[in-house]
């Protein structure tokens, strides 16, 4: 037992130059100055090498292999301006489009993310129940149909691009009515919208709001 | 309804990790002691030129006192950098979106906080960091924090091993850890993120113009390198400040297993990294066995807490709940994805987060405190490990004399001396967190951080979590934030670096002075009567131990907050 609790086998290999920890001369300990010498120097390499030279080899390679995704996945219109990106959302609190999730910042990119009252807060109720009330008056749902929670929660980052399948099928009798387009193409319009699971276990179905909204937009010609 | 396919994937990513480890594990150890590793005939030359830049002999062993100092400098000089970056961003070139430099309370808060690999934010990312202050001043932190709780912890492991009462020489453990651990482990990990669609530019921004009005800003960055490193660190600082929840810097569900994966992947290698080291490879077992049960307990819980739902919010007509609570929380993600993602974050010390914690429900947040009163299961990069292996020191010398033997591990005594630094070291982890607690009410400033209610300050159970949250992440140097709370102020901020700096600096300093304490000490013989460490029963006795002191300690607060909460 003690011979394996020894101190560090070093014979194991022949010393290279950076290996190897008991030569006589490296005995003493270092000054102070050799230590603040050491940070700085240690901060200025990693500046170098991990602060610029590691993102920008990425920033290399990622233009090279996915330069959509790296860009932001932006979206563009005909002419070229950007008008969003597929995985930012926005508001899109009109008849003719699918409204996402519900956002107290107002979808703000630069607030950063939202802080809903906490879970036994008064507000909460509060919120959600003025949320469901306005959802109720003028959200022209499915007759009957239940709510799905998350179309009328508040989300985390304040501007969720996704949302369940059912929570936006249930809004397809709205825009029907508002684009002036059946309920079943629409509803089909919205099925070739859904993402299922990978591989049929991984992650919910869902949808993209944002990608659905401008491509409903482009099809059924009704829009700002 | 709940879908029980959706815990394959969660199952399939910890078997990955899990197989992954012990691989890993080795590798660090080789890395770490003196003995051939996989691409020495690469690194040695350039470590070598690195060791000469750097100053030192790679050959000099460091002592306690001196390890101890290296790493403090290094960390001044780390805070010192950034805090001038910080405060100076506004003048400072590469600030495309004009950011103005921070006050200094703020800078300091910052400069601590990623120093400390805590990475807790007290700004927000999209408006106050330029992008050359976020890649050149915050990101070398995320690999150096990283870096120096690696090197601590193998310092304090070389105290088994040595008896000459050296621990190591700490810049060429430094240098170590990111050259052959985190640097190559970032690019494949950042490569990955960048297939999986996070972006990956030097642009910091995009003026778009939805079709409804007004103008979005679209912020981004080399945001996939960022995250990489953030999550494999375990530092758990966002490129945005919804952190996670942003879907730009986590676009699929495969992007969140993926990140998870790279939280889990060191913290769960460092027991086999121990094994190897002390040259008794079972040795890693009754650690690996413990994180796992805390871990896979916590999460169950955590999953069991939000599919039950939120009793406080009582019915509400009309309105289906299907699938994951998602009141503070993306759409993407079932409920155990998002689950996995946040106990992991959270228990592994990196603070990343895919929902508003506030948010979630009162029994989901009182999982989450505990996984930071541990700090050990696993834990952040290094010290994690570092205080499972004080705590089992602990269960040995209570073990020891409950059965009347000298208390002894891997044929080192386990004497006074270790056990004072190892009280102090548990104790201080409470006093960190509760003492600034007190101070906020004492002081008044819960009214203005909180909205506490004069005469009395009264506040709810509620806001009292947040407050506890906001100092328990710090002093776990975890990172995750509990909102709202009005914290850029100057209070908080200078409250908030002195706990994370006490909370990351002071165990580490306990770490090492037990580390040379075993290092000065002849290995004893084992004896019949030496307590069996790799066995089932002190697994159990480990756990429990742990489970119970941790419990101790903290209970009364966590009846105040979360506690209270519970069932409405």
């Amino acid at each position: 037992m003690s011979g394996a609790l020894g101190p560090p086998a070093r014979s194991s290999e022949p010393a290279s130059p950076s290996r190897g920890a008991s030569a006589s001369p490296a005995d003493a300990p270092q000054r102070m100055r050799s230590h603040v010498r050491a940070a700085v120097v240690i901060v200025v390499l990693a500046v170098v090498v991990v602060g610029l030279g590691y993102p920008a080899l990425l920033t290399g390679v990622a233009d090279l292999i996915s330069p959509g995704t790296a860009g932001g996945s932006l979206l563009h219109a005909t002419n070229g301006t950007v008008v969003g990106s597929s995985l930012v959302g926005q508001n899109f609190s009109r008849p003719y489009l699918f409204w996402d999730r519900p956002s107290t910042n107002d979808y703000s990119t630069t607030l950063g993310y939202e802080t809903p009252p906490g879970p036994t807060d008064p507000a909460l109720r509060a919120l959600l129940n003025e949320t469901i009330a306005y959802m109720k008056q003028y959200g022209n749902l499915t007759v009957n149909a239940s709510i799905p929670l998350v179309l009328v929660s508040p989300s985390y980052s304040g501007f969720d691009p996704y949302l369940t399948p059912e929570a936006v099928l249930v809004q397809v009798p709205r825009v029907a009515n508002a684009t002036g387009e059946s309920i079943a193409s629409v509803t089909a319009f919205v099925n070739s919208y859904i993402t299922p699971p990978l591989f049929g276990f991984i992650g919910p179905a869902y949808v993209n709001v944002v990608n659905l909204d401008y491509a409903l937009v482009a099809w059924t010609g009704v829009g700002p | 309804m709940f879908d029980p396919r959706s815990l394959i994937d969660v199952v399939l990513v910890l078997v990955v990790v899990l197989l992954m480890a012990p691989f890993f594990g080795r590798y660090l150890g080789r890395v770490f002691t003196d003995r051939p590793a996989f691409g020495d005939r690469f690194w040695n030359p350039i470590e070598h030129q690195l060791f000469r830049l750097i100053g030192t002999n790679p050959r000099h062993s460091m002592r306690f006192k001196e390890y101890t100092l290296a790493l403090l400098v290094t960390s001044a000089a780390i805070v010192l950098w950034i805090f001038a970056l910080m405060v100076f961003q506004s003048s400072l070139p590469w600030n495309p979106n004009g950011i103005p430099g921070m006050s200094w309370d703020l800078a300091l808060h910052t400069a601590s906080s990623f120093t400390t690999n805590t990475d807790f934010t007290h700004f927000v990312a999209e408006s106050q960091l330029s992008l050359g202050g976020a890649i050149l001043g915050l990101q070398i932190a995320l690999f150096l924090s990283a870096g120096t709780g690696l090197a601590v912890v193998v310092a304090f492991i070389r105290g088994f091993t040595r008896q000459d009462g050296t621990l190591g020489n700490f810049y060429v453990d430094l240098v170590r850890a990111v050259t052959r651990v985190l640097l190559p482990m970032a690019i494949l990990g950042a490569l990955v993120l960048v297939a999986m669609g996070l972006p990956q530019t030097f642009t910091s921004s995009v003026t778009a113009y939805p079709m409804t009005g007004g103008v979005q800003t679209i912020y981004l960055g080399p945001v996939a390198s960022w995250t990489s490193i953030e999550m494999l660190g375990t530092n758990g600082g966002g490129w945005y400040a919804a952190n996670a929840a942003n879907q730009l810097a986590n676009p699929t569900v495969l992007s969140m297993l993926f990140q998870t994966g790279l939280m889990l992947l060191i913290p769960f290698s460092l027991p086999f990294m121990f094994g190897q080291m002390v040259r008794k490879p079972n040795e890693a077992n009754p650690y690996i066995a413990t994180i796992l049960i805390v871990f896979l307990v916590a999460l169950g819980l955590f999953m069991y807490f939000q599919y039950i739902g939120n009793p406080a919010l009582g019915a509400l007509p009309g309105v289906t709940i299907s699938g994951n609570y998602p009141i503070g929380q993306q759409s993407l993600g079932t409920l155990p994805e998002t689950s996995f993602f946040q106990v992991s974050s959270i228990y592994a010390n990196v603070g990343a987060q895919e929902m508003a914690l506030g948010s979630i429900t009162p029994g989901a947040q009182m999982v989450s405190f505990f996984g930071m009163f541990t700090q050990s299961t696993p834990g952040g990069v290094g010290t994690g490990f570092g205080v499972l292996l004080v705590f089992s020191l602990v269960a040995v010398f209570i073990g020891g004399l409950m059965v009347g033997r000298t208390p002894e591990y891997l044929g080192k005594r386990v004497g006074k001396d270790q056990m004072r630094w190892s009280a102090f070291l548990l104790i201080s982890h409470p006093a960190v967190i509760l003492v600034p607690v007190v101070v906020v009410f004492l002081a008044g400033l819960s009214i203005p951080a909180l909205g506490a209610v004069r005469p009395n300050l009264q506040v709810n159970a509620h806001q009292f979590s947040i407050l506890l949250y906001e100092f328990t992440s710090e002093g776990a140097n975890n990172g995750s934030a509990m909102g709202p709370i009005l914290d850029n102020t100057m209070f908080f901020n200078l409250a908030g670096a002195a706990v994370m700096l006490v909370g990351r600096f002071f165990p580490m300093i306990a770490m090492l002075a037990i580390g040379s304490l075993f290092s000065r000490e002849e290995p004893i013989p084992a004896s019949t009567g030496t307590l069996q460490t790799n066995s089932f029963t002190f697994t159990l006795y480990l756990t429990m131990l742990l489970i119970i002191v941790s419990g101790l300690l903290f209970l009364p607060v966590i009846a105040l907050g979360p506690l209270s909460q519970v069932g409405g």
